[in-house]
């Protein structure tokens, strides 16, 4: 009898500390919303393997309100496709996701995995598609979970999935949304006022690849006078064809009030240009500010420090230190060559919405890399919902 | 062995309990303070010991809900007449400036006195205060007029110098106002002049604080706890400008002197004649020549912190508009 109440009452006790420490782990995280769930989403994208934890507030039903609690990523180059490179992936994918659940405390029905579609199209174009199902399989078998969905997502999909996650529901049907990648640019948006139909835009054009095209160019002449000038070259090339016949086939000029772009370049020009809206995740701008701002990084390029960009700090009321390390961290993915040819090509394309008599109003959003990931997770969870 | 084993198992439960309470008693100690200092609200207790002093305070109570009204009043006439006696009161900002602090300096003693409900004897002294509160109303009221008088001439004076300037010079100028540089450039004037030769002309500012209530009502507060949205209006007259459409920027500063975002897609920065300044929200309209438009808009936050609300209207860089709501 009092064997049977120890066990019970040792059962209990583990009970108890495993129910306190999950209370006291998700309480260790800043929440923003009174009523709120907290998710993980795991992708498995070209540079690497990426976590983030995100809170989703219950409370609004009719906009995705998402507040990003932490965003952690390893670095793995999955899509060269090599055996190191595999076994890191995998590594770097069990490890996220038992962080998950053991760091955050989160069940298994909280955590989302999925495969970008940046890996499929590579996959595909190098006939390595089954390095992903590879990938998948060994991951289900290390985590013991065979059921587990890993979804690998189209570029149809996370184009519409980054719109539904990243732009307001009051802004859904009048907003094009752009996303300039290091290898490519894609986005789209809603024509006909549901999110059935979306408009896919595609360029073959990334931050990267801009830079790629320029450095090429180059020659003996390394110095960023040459580098300026050859990325005009570029940019006013085979580059400005397609961007005019892409945005011109879109139709979006005529279907779009607001012009929004993500991506890699966004944040860092949006974070230079309005360091004082450190803490907003989309800042407005003019085709002017960009294009003055492309000047500065070619002219003043020393001004764009961390240490610089503070000194002109007046306001009294914001953090420096917060701004100033936000800074150093775009300086650190983004050089000024680099810089120069992200911003160059966001020009290029703001240039095709810059009308003489009706401007559009541009964004810049500086979250976007989790905003499909978001709606991913989102949609899941209805779709749950709805088949319970 | 079967001894030890069970004691070791009992000391193993006695030690997990042992660690929940810990971490729940943290966990619990950190809730309640943040939540405490979250919601901190004045509490209003009754202290009910006799039916005699029940009986008093009933009468205390009905003269104090009196008073009150008598009190509200007198803010709600001041609140209604401050809108428009900040808008363009720069210039007789200093003794203005006095007199409201002596009104908001009395009007503090007031809310103490009345919301003291063990306290009968100083109601006494609350009705002399109120009625010192609306003599002080009034001479501020008198106030405005002298500013709005002031105003007329200044602005009277400020056209006729412009048409002296524009005759010598060219006909067909355009008005600076629609000129694409900013007007400190071309004019460069102080502040509380300037904007009287703007084009147009701001008037009727109100910033209300609400409160929606259980029943879906929304009502007026002027408790910073209570207060759920802020509410702006103004009237912007074209007063001799062309037909046009145009941008108007609104800066609500709270009392730690941080702008109030409407959010992320709807605010942002501008260059004003003061340097690079973050902006509440944008209103861009149509206004024809000599329209007078009505324009409202509204800001909410998590949370409002007592204090002074500072609403500032901008047009071309400049201020045009501005007023100073207090939430206490």
């Amino acid at each position: 009898m009092f064997k049977v109440f120890e066990k019970h009452l040792f059962l209990l006790g583990c009970v108890c500390v495993f129910g306190t420490s999950i209370l006291f782990a998700q309480n260790n995280l800043k929440l923003k919303y009174n009523k709120s769930e907290i998710y993980a989403g795991i992708e498995v994208g070209s540079k690497g393997v990426k976590m983030s934890l995100i809170e989703i507030n219950r409370d609004n039903q009719k906009n995705l309100d998402f507040n990003i609690l932490k965003d952690s990523s390893v670095n793995t180059d999955f899509i060269s496709f090599t055996q190191p490179v595999f076994q890191a992936t995998l590594i770097s994918l069990k490890g996220l996701y038992n962080s998950a659940i053991n760091d955050y405390k989160l069940t298994p029905q909280k955590i989302f995995t999925v495969i970008s579609s940046g890996v499929k199209i590579q996959a595909e174009k190098v006939e390595k598609s089954i390095w992903i199902r590879n990938l998948i399989d060994s991951f289900k078998a290390s985590i013991n979970e065979p059921s587990r969905q890993v979804e690998i997502v189209d570029v149809l999909q996370e184009a519409k999935l980054s719109h539904l996650g990243i732009v307001p529901s009051s802004r859904r049907y009048n907003t094009f949304l752009i996303d300039i990648g290091s290898g490519n640019t894609k986005g789209g948006y809603f024509p006909n006022g549901n999110i059935s139909d979306f408009k896919l835009f595609q360029l073959s054009w990334g931050t990267k690849s801009t830079a790629n095209a320029t450095e090429k160019r180059l020659e003996e002449d390394k110095t960023i006078t040459n580098f300026h000038k050859q990325l005009y070259r570029v940019l006013s090339g085979s580059a400005n064809d397609e961007i005019t016949y892409a945005v011109n086939l879109s139709n979006a000029y005529n279907m779009s009030d607001n012009i929004a772009f993500s991506g890699g370049i966004t944040w860092s020009v949006a974070t230079l240009i309005n360091p004082e809206l450190i803490e907003n995740s989309v800042i407005p701008v003019t085709y002017d500010e960009v294009e003055k701002f492309y000047e500065r990084i070619f002219i003043n390029y020393h001004s764009l420090s961390g240490d610089e960009i503070v000194k002109t700090i007046t306001d009294q009321t914001l953090n420096k230190t917060i701004i100033s390390k936000e800074v150093k961290r775009v300086n650190q993915v983004f050089d000024q060559q680099s810089l120069l040819a992200g911003t160059g090509l966001l020009l290029k394309i703001m240039r095709q919405f810059e009308g003489i008599y009706e401007k559009k109003q541009f964004y810049l959003v500086k979250n976007g890399q989790v905003g499909w990931v978001s709606a991913y997770v989102d949609q899941s969870i209805s779709n749950q919902s709805v088949a319970k | 062995m079967r001894d030890s084993k069970s004691s070791l198992l009992l000391l193993i439960s006695l030690i997990l309990f042992l660690m929940s309470f810990i971490i729940l008693c943290t966990w619990g100690y950190n809730t309640y303070y943040k939540k405490k200092e979250e919601n901190r609200k004045p509490v209003l207790t009754l202290n009910d010991s006799t039916i005699i002093s029940n009986a008093t305070k009933a009468i205390a109570t009905a003269t104090r809900d009196s008073l009150q009204k008598v009190y509200a009043a007198t803010v709600k006439e001041l609140d209604s007449k401050l809108d428009s006696t900040w808008d363009y009161a720069d210039s007789l900002k200093g003794p203005l400036d006095e007199k409201l602090n002596d009104f908001f300096k009395l009007r503090n003693e007031i809310t103490s006195i009345l919301k003291d409900k063990n306290n009968t004897d100083n109601l006494g002294i609350a009705r002399q205060k109120i009625t010192e509160l609306q003599k002080r109303v009034e001479e501020l009221s008198g106030r405005n007029k002298d500013v709005e008088l002031e105003n007329n001439r200044l602005y009277a004076m400020l056209k006729q110098l412009s048409n002296n300037i524009k005759e010598p010079e060219q006909q067909n100028v355009r008005p600076v106002v629609f000129d694409n540089k900013p007007e400190s450039t071309i004019l460069p004037v102080k502040n509380n002049i300037s904007k009287t030769i703007n084009a147009y002309i701001i008037s009727d500012l109100k910033l209300s604080a609400l409160i929606e209530t259980d029943n879906n009502k929304v009502i007026e507060t002027y408790q910073a706890i209570e207060t759920d949205m802020l509410t702006g209006s103004f009237t912007l007259k074209n007063d001799n400008g062309p037909n046009n459409n145009i941008e108007v920027i609104i800066v609500v500063i709270q009392p730690d002197g941080k702008v109030l975002q409407k959010s992320s897609w709807e605010s942002g920065t501008f260059t004003s004649v003061e340097g690079k300044k973050i902006y509440s929200c944008k209103m861009k309209f149509d206004v024809t020549k000599g329209e007078a438009k009505r324009l409202n808009f509204s800001l909410t936050s998590d949370k409002y912190v007592k204090g002074n609300y500072i609403m500032q209207v901008y047009h071309n860089g400049m201020i045009i508009g501005k007023l100073i709501k207090l939430l206490s």
